[in-house]
């Protein structure tokens, strides 16, 4: 219970500072329908999510958290009436070049590219042209912030689940994402790899992102000044 | 048989000027071949296993079925284009070393083609995914694909090359085993063999075997440490 304190002492520092501040609309969606053949997956009249927040996205298996992550993501067509992005209207698609540079999504269960972990996590950085010398740097901090800098020659295929999680969290943060979606980043591990993991969701928002996290976990869905999403009957439900 | 075999070996390590121009030939006519179809087969095989399309699954049939596409029905098709009458005669590259190359290009595309296109949708979908997530271009997320499946891409171009230096009919038609000019490896052994000269025949054919050895050998070393390099489900 150390470890569950200590987190919502960060979150809830975080909120206090955050409510002192006007919060701004990053990402608005109106009029959000995803069907699977016939059948309608979810209809969600409004999304809107604030810079600078953190969300947990709950419901049943099956309801569409995953599917609306991916959607945000831009790994995944749905119908939309309207996007905004800080405070500018953008087409859905094809997926805005504004979004897909701000908001980075996190499998479940994460690969690693083939090659090593700094590179994997530098990934992003590499494709958006960042200098070596600044993406070194770069991945270095991101390294030490996940506490994987031990890891560094490991082959990435043995890694275990909680590694895998954090150095995935580290390729994430590294391009530091204004919108962060983690799909159940701890729903396959537990002990301390879980505490790990939980522990650095609410740095990111510290460090001036929003993150979405799509789980099942009471520590996340509990947590102070975490606003809470939930997916029922394929209609969104937000809770405070 | 023996004495065959001993002439065979003499005639490899003595240097014999016909057989080293005939192994040249075809090591030049299938490797220029090989390397000219890898780029648009590699990349045929990467969009249609990458992307869904009307009639994506009748090109994998196509693709497919072009694997027992007989070598010699190639080579008709392409005499007929070649010849001097047909479409492509202005060329000249009928009787020719051009010819050939052109021969091996359409005689390689494919298995290029089938076994890249198997390579890339071995590759968990997660991986364009994690790429495209992080914010890769078209281009960048094919190269991270390709190169996640590049021990099947690997395999895809030795087995080309194998398929390339070991066909015999396509090279015969458009090349007409021409002493010196055309004459290939196993156009060479089917002539020898007919005229029932077989100690050059044997020894081209060690040469065959010795470069299927080395191109699995090549490929077992490349792939070994596969095992350490795929990613976990």
């Amino acid at each position: 219970m150390i470890h569950q304190i200590s987190i919502q002492g960060m979150l809830g520092a975080t909120h206090a500072r955050k409510g002192d501040e006007r919060r701004k609309s990053l990402l608005g969606v109106k009029g959000l329908r995803k069907r699977h053949g016939e059948r309608l997956l979810f209809d969600i009249g409004c999304l809107e999510i604030a810079s600078h927040s953190a969300y947990v996205l709950t419901g049943m298996n099956g309801a569409g958290k995953s599917t609306l992550l991916r959607v945000l993501g831009g790994l995944e067509r749905a119908e939309i009436d309207s996007l905004r992005f800080e405070g500018m209207e953008e087409r859905p698609y094809p997926y805005p070049r504004a979004l897909r540079e701000s908001i980075v999504y996190v499998h479940q269960h994460p690969v690693m590219f083939s090659t090593s972990i700094a590179h994997n996590i530098g990934y992003g950085l590499q494709v958006r042209g960042v200098p070596k010398i600044e993406a070194a740097r770069r991945v270095e901090e991101a390294m030490a912030w996940a506490g994987v800098a031990h890891l560094q020659d490991v082959e990435p295929g043995r890694l275990s689940g909680g590694e895998r999680q954090r150095v995935a969290l580290a390729r994430a943060k590294v391009l530091c994402p204004k919108l962060l979606l983690l799909d159940e980043p701890t729903s396959n591990l537990d002990g301390q790899a879980r505490e790990q993991v939980i522990e650095l969701i609410p740095t990111m928002v510290e460090a001036g992102g929003s993150v979405v996290v799509a789980c099942h976990d009471r520590d996340l869905i509990g947590l102070p000044g975490v606003q809470r999403l939930k997916l029922r009957d394929g209609h969104l439900e937000v809770r405070q | 048989m023996l004495d065959a075999t001993l002439r065979a070996f003499a005639l490899l390590f003595t240097g014999d000027a016909d057989l080293w121009r005939i192994i040249w030939v075809s090591l030049k006519t299938s490797v220029v071949g090989l390397l000219l179809a890898t780029p648009p087969a590699v990349l045929l095989g990467y969009l249609v296993a990458m992307h869904r399309f009307r009639g994506r699954r009748i090109a994998i049939w196509l693709a497919q079925a072009a694997l027992s596409l007989p070598t010699v029905l190639i080579g008709l098709l392409l005499y007929l284009l070649l010849s001097r009458h047909g479409p492509m005669g202005p060329l000249q590259w009928l009787f020719s070393q051009s010819g050939i190359i052109a021969g091996q290009f359409v005689v390689a595309i494919p298995v290029l083609l089938a076994f890249t296109l198997a390579a890339v949708q071995a590759v968990d979908p997660r991986y364009a995914e994690t790429a495209i997530a992080h914010g890769a271009s078209r281009v960048q997320v094919m190269a991270r694909v390709l190169h996640e499946a590049r021990f099947g891409v690997m395999a895809a171009v030795l087995s080309g090359f194998g398929r390339v230096i070991s066909e015999v009919g396509c090279a015969l038609m458009v090349g007409g085993n021409i002493e010196g000019e055309t004459r290939t490896i196993t156009t060479a052994i089917a002539l020898e063999t007919s005229k029932g000269e077989f100690a050059q025949g044997i020894a081209l054919g060690i040469v065959l075997v010795t470069i299927a050895l080395l191109m699995n050998g090549v490929l077992m070393l490349l792939q070994g440490d596969a095992h350490v390099a795929k990613d976990r489900p």
